[in-house]
């Protein structure tokens, strides 16, 4: 069986991606007799090229065969613990940006600056904690005062 | 041109524009001189404060942030042996033993001044060379400007780490994401029925989203990997100026060259300062008597690194405003900032906006001056505040960041899309494929469309790119680059095939 290396896996996906797409510029509106080249040309013309360079990596890569490992493989279980934090990361940021609207941006600020530090810093001593709040209950309303008053920018 | 300097520099020398080049400065040395923020990080987070500033405000902000960010590597190089950013590796090799053997002070003080002198004669070569090269591209027609872009893309795909494929996917990538929303013909394209994708995506939150998401990951895995033991560092220095002075003085000729080098090679595009550091460190070793003196701490080395890597900020102005083709990462956001400004960088800015180019002139002369002060006042401060551990620093930048993406529109969609391109830019980052041609090819997109499409209006044959001689040239310059980075890649593979044969 095919072993899925880093650029095989980006190949894929841009090949991928290049059919989603191309099958998309269908959709654009044709040539006209006063725009002759259309709106579509200049994309499939990306997307063509795309597509070539992804199916060269790909190739590259299977002619290249794949690398003797220097770790051992990784279990999904395993791979998600040792990307935890950046995951954990991503997924704050998400949350902050859907809390946003909805709880105003002191609060939703506050909330994200809190958690992440709590996460890379960690939560097992009252001086982290301390940093943790000053940094958070310190910036966040200064970022606000600095747009709201001094760049005149509502923020939500 | 002397007449809008000088108007150019009665804005800028106002107390409101000195104030924001300080601040700039500042912000610029702090980003600096924290290992793993570099120059690109502290520009896009100073980004968005100019939303509402007036254009003249706004640059000046930015270029002290350019002047200040090159110089600040510096501290975290001699102080704690780490570069604060990829162009100031050299720095350490020299800096550090100094500092090591009790002169900090003097190593610190030698960077400085040869920043500061870089920083001049960059300017110098900006304002001769910026004004004739926009002469000259005033005469480009669009065949020779979508030439133009497609020999800078290649190029700077080129030049990434011998990963052509990968750089010119990530460029074409780039120019894909800018035909998202209406076209110029008000057709809409790729809005896969969502309202909010038919206004396309902004600049802003892509490329913060593509670099700072990718960048601060990246450290934090790094961390992971390979934990710092960066504390308990000695922060008192002091500055020994007669010494400094006198190191200088026999400096003269290191730091012309180091500057001019420093100059040339930031004009060129995907170029930058980490490459200008390295030409100028090995040019200035191969002209010195006393090449076994390098890398144990002296100031030949640090005038070399330090002169050359600030002399960037200067010569990369030179492609970003003569053809508005930006050099670098720094340089295509600098061009993002002009562009939200209403002011489009290429040859004609020379003649439209005469007195924004003579404010980036005088910002940069008086950030050079305000960066000497503030390092050699302030570099026991900057030396503590480059131990703040990423830890504290990611998320403060995450949170920047989204605001400064929603204060773009007052659009929350902004931050949608900056999360979006964040992930996509980690993970393409994962698959080792380098991000600057990704930024450069959106950044240039819109222009490359609408040149390609205004030349094929005005001829319809595409033998027109290759008759016309300019246009034919770039071309061919655009193929000999691929062509000769692919030798490059052929060379290292061979040389890495070589040195695993040696060890087995």
């Amino acid at each position: 069986m095919l072993t899925l290396t880093k650029d095989r896996a980006l190949a894929l996906a841009m090949l991928v991606l290049t059919a989603v797409m191309l099958a998309e510029t269908r959709h654009i509106r044709p040539p006209t007799s006063w725009q002759p080249y259309g709106s579509a040309l200049f994309p499939r013309i990306l997307l063509v090229i795309i597509g070539l360079l992804a199916l060269l990596i790909l190739v590259r890569s299977l002619m290249a065969g794949v690398p003797p490992r220097t770790a051992p493989r990784r279990t999904f279980t395993a791979w998600l613990a040792h990307h935890r934090i950046v995951l954990c990361l991503f997924a704050l940021f998400g949350a902050y940006a859907l809390l946003l609207p909805w709880v105003g941006y002191l609060a939703a600020t506050i909330g994200f600056l809190v958690a992440s530090l709590a996460l890379l810093l960690g939560i097992d001593s009252r001086r982290k904690w301390a940093i943790n709040l000053a940094v958070s209950l310190t910036l966040a309303p200064l970022v606000y005062v600095i747009f709201r008053f001094g760049l005149n920018v509502w923020l939500p | 041109m002397a007449d809008f300097f000088l108007q150019a520099l009665a804005q800028v020398g106002s107390p409101s524009v000195l104030l924001l080049i300080l601040v700039g400065v500042l912000f610029g040395i702090i980003g600096g001189s924290i290992p793993g923020f570099t120059v690109t990080m502290a520009i896009l987070v100073v980004f968005p404060f100019t939303f509402a500033m007036d254009p003249v405000s706004g640059v000046s902000l930015m270029v002290g942030v350019f002047v200040g960010g090159y110089s600040g590597g510096i501290v975290s190089g001699v102080m704690l042996g780490i570069p604060g950013t990829p162009s100031s590796i050299t720095t350490v090799y020299d800096g550090y033993p100094m500092a090591q053997k009790g002169e900090p002070g003097r190593a610190l003080g030698i960077g400085v001044a040869a920043s500061f002198l870089g920083t001049l004669i960059s300017v110098a070569v900006l304002v001769f060379f910026g004004p004739l090269i926009a002469g000259f591209s005033m005469n480009f027609r669009p065949w020779e400007i979508t030439a133009l872009i497609i020999f800078a893309l290649t190029l700077v795909a080129g030049l990434s780490n011998g990963a052509l494929l990968k750089g010119l996917l990530a460029a074409v990538l780039g120019l894909l994401i800018t035909t998202v929303g209406y076209d110029r013909n008000s057709n809409l394209r790729f809005d896969f029925g969502l309202p909010a994708f038919s206004s396309g995506f902004e600049i802003l939150p892509v490329m913060i989203g593509i670099f700072a998401f990718s960048q601060l990951m990246g450290n934090l895995e790094k961390l992971r990997d390979e934990p710092s033991d960066a504390r308990g560092v000695d922060t008192n220095v002091s500055i020994p100026y007669g010494r400094i002075l006198r190191d200088m003085a026999g400096q003269k000729l290191n730091t012309l060259r180091s500057s001019l080098i420093g100059s040339l090679v930031g004009a060129l595009p995907g170029t930058g300062g980490t490459v200008a550091n390295f030409i100028s460190y090995d040019q200035a070793k191969k002209f010195s008597r006393h090449p076994e003196r390098f890398g144990t701490g002296t100031p030949d080395g640090i005038v070399a690194s330090e002169a050359s890597n600030s002399a960037v900020a200067g010569g990369a102005f030179v492609p970003t405003l003569a053809l508005g083709i930006p050099g670098d990462l720094p340089m295509a956001i600098m061009m993002g900032v002009l562009i939200l400004h209403g002011i489009t960088p290429g040859p004609l800015m020379f003649e439209q906006n005469p007195v924004l180019v003579g404010a980036i002139y005088a910002s940069l002369l008086i950030g050079a001056v305000v960066m000497v002060l503030c390092q050699l006042l302030l570099v026991r401060w900057f030396a503590k505040i480059s131990l703040i551990p990423q830890q504290i620093l990611v998320p403060v930048v995450l949170m920047l960041c989204a605001i400064g993406s929603y204060a773009l529109n007052n659009n929350l969609f902004d931050i949608w899309v900056l999360f979006g391109f964040g992930i996509l830019g980690y993970l393409l980052w994962k698959a080792e494929v380098p991000l600057t041609p990704l930024i450069l090819g959106v950044v240039l997109g819109n222009n490359l469309e609408r040149q390609l499409f205004r030349a094929l209006e005005l001829d319809s044959s595409w033998l027109t790119f290759l008759t016309r001689p300019l246009s034919a040239l770039f071309l061919a310059l655009a193929v000999a680059s691929v062509i000769f980075s692919l030798y490059q890649n052929r060379k290292i593979q061979r040389n890495q095939l070589a040195a695993r044969r040696t060890d087995a």
